[in-house]
């Protein structure tokens, strides 16, 4: 398999998800997220200088701008503000879900030629995605907080946002674009639900909301 | 150029609701914008079903997306309608709304209409996805409205859940750009999808599909994707849940129903019956099971919503384009004017609890009556026009050869109804419970009984002209 530097960066991205799966810090958590995207921002631009394409220069300042930098950052501020270090798993401690990580991680390996785009050239990367996936669902379904919900969720769409780029003559730009400010209007928008949820029960603990359950 | 003229008021809804000092009149200002934009939107609607409506490239309106917009103004004018009585009174007696809470709520109704409009317009899927994306992440404010525990619970569950769902749509949509390799395409524009898609890779469009299907069925309330729905539709304020069940469902099947035009022109039919079919009966019968342990009367119409949904799912795997038009309508006028009424009974008994409330039919006895006809529409009963489109969507189950989907939609609509009519019938009948609050106008009647007498209207007016009508709604697109 000819592996490219798209392929090496999105298993840098991939290999950082795994070490998400094992780490109970929110603030290592959100810098993990924070390198883990701006590394698909490196990759964005990579395929935008290699197409000749220089809008998906912009592209790549976004996702680096708003996913990378932005995001990460507002996250961090509200784990500071309602004084969240840490998140502990539920069902899965760190050693365990580390290694769910790491099958997940080489499964998705042997799977990709089977999902990957094949005159794309970028086979690895597919599997990469695909790994980006199943972790982010992994992380949402395995913590405790909503905050460690909406981490795990922008690992989900991270994934998918990499199987665009690699697998595709590049989605049209000004659905990526609306795609990134959906993104970061749904993470505000979480951000505030938090808060209130912070606010009247004192805990974001999704484990203990269960006054809808009839 | 027409469809543009949808965008000034609700536009003008998010400009002054962003103006606190608005807040004592702009219910009664909107409700009066709405029965405009209302006429604005039969007007393009009209012309849309005429002759395709093309803004832009990726934006423009065919039969199926004029006869949706003219629904969703419908439901949108009625519930802003309601609002402007129901708001103000809650207001007033609940000092912890404060003005700016009220305001908020128009803000985020306009840009949901907009949302909505957004998904119903769009001829790219990507926009659609975006626009839809745009819908759950504005509508989860609006049902944390009164900040309750339970509305924050409920607002979270389905930001969350659904966001995940529209994710794997995301997912859905890149695949389709994927499938597209062997022709060297790469767009999202459905017309260009309906060409291209006998020349893609089949085997990526089938996963497109699938994933799209798992997305947007979450976005509808399929079984078993459907666990948010009732929190969000039950503690939402019963305008913003009259929206949510009776529009924003519509806008999910009309991603679905595009998608499955995709799937038939790429030759694969096959596959949409395949899954479309049994999903839709599955969760028919499965929210029929559901309804008969009720405890509030708002989680009941969503449930029904969800066994609503079943049927529409049901219509788009057969086939049967002109009955989703016309159960679709059906339903979002009867379960509009069920959850307004909903909402003023909570207003007025200061309790949706299925136990709690009782004697209806002697407390208001005009509401006593609109929530029988109500009960009766929605279980589909003659002579109100969900009988008939459940009736033909039987026959043409029948026909397409699906008869152990049509046994399990009618064992579920059986279920259905004994279960609505037992519910129903406690609430209105028994003792009168003690009303503290002044005797409601004849005003909070108006929204439901018109829409009632509507879905009146569409069972006595059905007869061969109007399927013929809905006929070529649905095929302008081929």
């Amino acid at each position: 398999m000819h592996i490219s530097e798209v392929d090496l960066f999105a298993a840098g991205a991939a290999f950082l998800a795994v070490l998400m799966c094992g780490v109970a810090g929110m603030p290592s958590l959100l810098r993990m997220l924070a390198l883990q995207t701006a590394l698909l921002g490196v990759i964005t631009a990579i395929l935008g200088l290699s197409w000749n394409a220089p809008h998906y220069l912009w592209l790549a300042g976004v996702v680096l701008a708003v996913k990378a930098i932005a995001i990460p950052a507002y996250l961090a501020h509200a784990a500071h503000r309602m004084q969240i270090r840490r998140d502990e798993g539920i069902m899965l401690n760190g050693m365990v879900a580390l290694l769910a990580g790491c099958g997940i991680l080489i499964a998705s390996y042997f799977l990709s030629p089977f999902i990957a785009v094949a005159p794309m050239g970028h086979v690895g990367a597919a599997g990469m995605a695909l790994a980006l996936l199943v972790i982010g669902m992994l992380v949402m379904m395995t913590r405790r907080l909503a905050l460690s919900q909406v981490l795990g969720f922008l690992v989900l769409e991270n994934g998918i946002f990499l199987y665009g780029l690699t697998q595709t003559h590049g989605m049209p730009l000004v659905i990526e674009m609306g795609v990134v400010f959906d993104v970061l209007v749904g993470v505000l928008v979480a951000g505030v639900v938090i808060f209130r949820l912070n606010r009247s029960f004192e805990h974001i603990d999704v484990t203990q909301l269960r006054g809808l359950r009839h | 150029m027409n469809a543009l003229l949808l965008l000034p008021i609700p536009i003008l809804f998010l400009i002054l609701g962003l103006i606190r000092q608005t807040a004592r009149w702009l219910p009664a200002l909107a409700a009066g914008l709405m029965i405009v934009q209302l006429g604005i939107a039969c007007w393009v609607g009209v012309i849309g079903v005429c002759a395709p409506i093309t803004t832009s490239a990726d934006f423009g309106l065919d039969g199926v997306g004029a006869a949706f917009l003219i629904i969703t103004t419908l439901v949108a004018t009625a519930a802003l309608f309601h609002a402007a009585l129901l708001l103000p009174a809650e207001r007033r007696e609940t000092p912890e709304i404060s003005d700016r809470q009220l305001c908020q709520f128009y803000a985020l109704a306009g840009v949901f209409l907009l949302a909505m409009y957004g998904v119903l317009l769009a001829q790219n899927l990507g926009y659609l996805w975006v626009a839809m994306e745009a819908t759950t992440i504005v509508s989860a404010p609006l049902v944390f409205y009164h900040r309750s525990r339970h509305a924050l619970e409920a607002a979270w569950k389905y930001l969350l859940l659904c966001s995940v769902g529209i994710a794997f749509a995301l997912f859905g949509t890149v695949l389709l750009v994927a499938a597209q390799y062997p022709t060297g395409a790469a767009s999202l524009r459905w017309h260009d999808l309906l060409a291209v898609a006998p020349h893609c890779d089949p085997r990526l469009l089938r996963l497109a599909f699938i994933f799209c299907l798992l997305g947007y069925g979450t976005k509808a309330g399929l079984f078993p994707l459907h666990n948010w729905l009732p929190d969000a539709h039950s503690e939402a304020p019963a305008p913003a849940s009259a929206m949510l069940s009776g529009a924003l469902l519509n806008c999910a099947l009309v991603a679905i129903w595009r998608l499955a035009q995709v799937m038939i022109a790429a030759g694969d039919g096959a596959l949409v019956r395949q899954m479309l079919v049994p999903a839709g009966a599955i969760t028919v019968l499965a929210a029929g099971v559901m309804l008969v342990r009720q405890h509030d009367l708002k989680r009941m119409w969503a449930y029904s919503s969800v066994e609503h949904v079943g049927l529409l799912t049901l219509a788009i795997g057969i086939g049967a384009t002109p009955l989703l038009l016309l159960h679709a309508l059906n339903h979002s006028l009867v379960k509009v004017a069920l959850f307004l009424l909903a909402g003023s009974m909570l207003h007025l008994y200061g309790t949706k609890s299925l136990q709690k409330l009782s004697g209806l039919l002697r407390t208001v006895p005009a509401w006593g009556v609109l929530l029988v006809a109500g009960t009766f529409a929605i279980a589909g009963s003659p002579p109100f026009g969900t009988f008939l489109s459940e009736w033909l969507l039987l026959r043409d189950t029948f026909g397409a050869g699906e008869y152990l989907a049509a046994g399990l939609v009618i064992t579920g609509l059986t279920i259905t109804f004994v279960a609505l009519a037992t519910h129903v019938s406690r609430i209105l009948f028994g003792q009168a419970a003690t009303i503290t609050k002044p005797a409601p106008t004849a005003a909070w009647s108006v929204a439901p009984a018109v829409l009632l007498t509507l879905a009146l209207l569409t069972g006595l007016a059905l007869s061969p002209p109007v399927m013929h009508l809905l006929a070529t709604i649905g095929g302008v697109v081929r």
